[in-house]
């Protein structure tokens, strides 16, 4: 396992702050997007962009290029400051999200988005999908790693579980879950709305080696991301424990921020603090 | 007639051998989709998915997203119904060449309304990059593979299985998006598809004989579904038309071929014979076809009425009927 240097930590975090603030002005700009699971997965995906994925931007259909699938697609604005940021496509193009003349969709469009390995949005099935993606290897292709982002809402839907069995069945070391687990979802929190817990049982009882982390500690992200790759004989899960909303005081787990959009002064609040948190 | 034994196990091995791309992927019907000999010609291809269909058609995705040619295979119900979420969200729209291959599609099984794939044609022409093709007899069960396969894209296909009958010479290959003309005439036009035409070839030489000229298309392509041959023998069909389809007579065959004489303004009867909007029941082919009346009496009956004739023809006058035999004798609802 690599020691991460401060100097990287401190890094990414001012990547994560700055997937905060663009996604904050993406959603603001459009007036639409999910910001509350877009910050709370914003440590994870800039340490998957910015350090950990064997990515080239320059090449998109890299053969040996890791697979990154955004299961909870809800969160897509993050992901494309992260795809704009890390080089796949002009910084300008945000500015266009769900415009008629961009290419950046409400949830993301594998066709349509450069980088963008699997269309999503539709909760759950980023699972089943990696897994096939990761067997294909098995059968002659190249070699890369997949990882498919969940959040807690993915984990209620009964096709996710299925793709937890066959990833169990094929010994598939070469996906790894990360888990988004800010614990809220759209009617509210979602131990209330559709228990997951005992979840890490649960994930043990389908195969998983599972870490459990917090998932805006980006040592401890980084730390699990390299750890997951020197286990070999089962697939791994990250459970992050995330925090929906997570940098801007009003929307911190609270499921009004799951799909809303602030007014004017709510704006200039979450910037101050987003700019803030630096 | 001719009828072939299993036509898709042998052809489907041969086929694949220098397609290392082409993998399967199967949910506990293996044996039952005559796909037990190719698993065990290619173990390293073979995916055993259990009875989950919906990641099934994720996990098929991936390795389509990844350069394979997935061909699913089970009863072409469990392929639509269950998964229609990931079909049309992992598969359709990312556009993805996954094969779903439907056996026993409409009312080929006597395993009742559960396992009767009669809205599978209706969901798929509405469902975008989509191709649907529906096989009508041995040849077309063979020559599938390269129709599906010359597809850059999703292709949903009814299959045959067991005793299938040549009804077109064999090396007369289904094409896509071309109808076969079976016979020709101005009276009527008959469009049918999947078993409805070997039942309703049944019907036509004695109808021809009677005098009515029948210009008799069989149809595998049911999307897209642009042929000119179709057009034209609807525009030349003096009495009009009529559609027979193992399938509700909503949003399939019927409903395409409505939709084609409607933007043409073709101004004539179409008559449509399938399920009508009901779920039948458990029961043999040939007793289900005659009780939800797919079968070829109802078509004289259908032809009777355009032409404005009565022929008096019973169900001796018609070619016999071919019983099939029980698929297992342990497994009496055909699984």
């Amino acid at each position: 396992m690599h020691m991460h240097t401060e100097a990287l930590i401190g890094e990414l975090q001012e990547r994560a702050r700055q997937i905060r603030l663009d996604t904050l002005d993406m959603v603001y700009r459009r007036q639409a997007g999910h910001p509350g699971g877009s910050f709370s997965a914003a440590e994870i995906l800039a340490a998957l962009y910015f350090h950990h994925l064997k990515i080239d931007p320059a090449n998109p259909a890299w053969p040996e290029r890791d697979r990154f699938i955004l299961s909870k697609g809800h969160a897509a604005a993050a992901l494309y400051v992260a795809l704009a940021r890390r080089g796949y496509f002009p910084l300008a193009d945000l500015e266009k999200w769900g415009h008629l003349d961009g290419h950046l969709q409400g949830h993301p469009d594998r066709i349509k988005t450069p980088g963008v390995e699997m269309s999503s949005g539709f909760l759950g099935h980023g699972l089943s999908i990696g897994v096939g993606m990761a067997l294909a290897q098995r059968l002659g292709g190249p070699r890369y790693h997949v990882y498919a982002l969940m959040s807690d809402g993915c984990m209620q839907s009964g096709v996710a579980w299925e793709g937890a069995l066959t990833a169990a069945k094929y010994r598939c070391s070469e996906v790894t879950v990360i888990m988004d687990y800010n614990d809220v979802q759209l009617d509210g929190a979602a131990h209330d709305i559709m228990p997951l817990e005992p979840l890490i049982d649960k994930w043990k009882a389908f195969g998983f080696a599972v870490l459990e982390i917090n998932g805006h500690n980006l040592r401890q992200v980084l730390d699990a991301l390299d750890e997951a790759l020197e286990i070999h004989s089962q697939p791994t899960v990250i459970v992050a424990h995330t925090t929906k909303g997570k940098g801007v005081s009003f929307m911190e787990n609270t499921a009004l921020w799951h799909g809303a959009v602030p007014n004017a002064e709510q704006y200039a609040q979450a910037r101050a603090e987003l700019q803030e948190g630096a | 007639m001719e009828i072939v034994m299993r036509p898709h196990v042998r052809n489907f091995i041969e086929w694949a051998k220098d397609k290392p791309e082409v993998v399967v992927l199967s949910a506990d019907l293996t044996n039952s989709c005559e796909i037990g000999e190719w698993r065990d010609t290619y173990p390293d291809r073979f995916f055993s998915m259990g009875l989950a269909e919906q990641n099934m058609l994720g996990f098929a995705a991936g390795l389509a997203r990844e350069g394979f040619f997935p061909f699913l295979h089970t009863f072409a119900v469990f392929l639509y119904r269950r998964p229609y979420d990931q079909l049309a969200m992992s598969i359709a729209y990312p556009n993805l060449p996954v094969r779903l291959m439907g056996f026993l599609p409409g009312i080929l099984t006597p395993g009742g309304v559960t396992h009767q794939a009669i809205d599978d044609v209706a969901i798929l022409r509405a469902t975008p990059n989509m191709t649907v093709l529906d096989c009508g007899d041995a040849t077309d069960v063979e020559s599938v593979l390269d129709v599906a396969q010359a597809v850059n894209g999703p292709v949903y296909v009814r299959m045959l299985r067991g005793e299938v009958p040549r009804l077109f010479d064999r090396a007369d290959r289904m094409r896509l998006n071309r109808a076969r003309v079976l016979s020709r005439g101005t009276d009527v036009a008959i469009l049918s598809s999947s078993v409805c035409t070997e039942e309703a070839m049944r019907a036509t030489a004695v109808l021809r004989a009677r005098g009515v000229g029948i210009q008799h298309l069989h149809v595998s392509t049911l999307k897209p579904f642009s042929d000119p041959a179709v057009m034209e023998a609807i525009q030349a069909a003096r009495y009009g038309v009529i559609t027979m389809e193992n399938h509700s007579i909503v949003g399939g065959l019927g409903s395409a071929v409505a939709e084609l004489m409607a933007e043409a303004g073709a101004g004539k009867k179409l008559v449509r014979i399938g399920l009508r909007d009901v779920y039948a029941h458990g029961a043999s082919r040939h007793y289900l076809m005659k009780e939800y009346g797919l079968d070829a009496i109802s078509l004289v009956g259908a032809v009777e009425g355009l032409v404005g004739q009565r022929f008096g023809l019973t169900e001796d006058d018609l070619a016999a009927v071919r019983l099939q035999a029980v698929h297992s004798e342990a497994k009496a609802e055909a699984l």
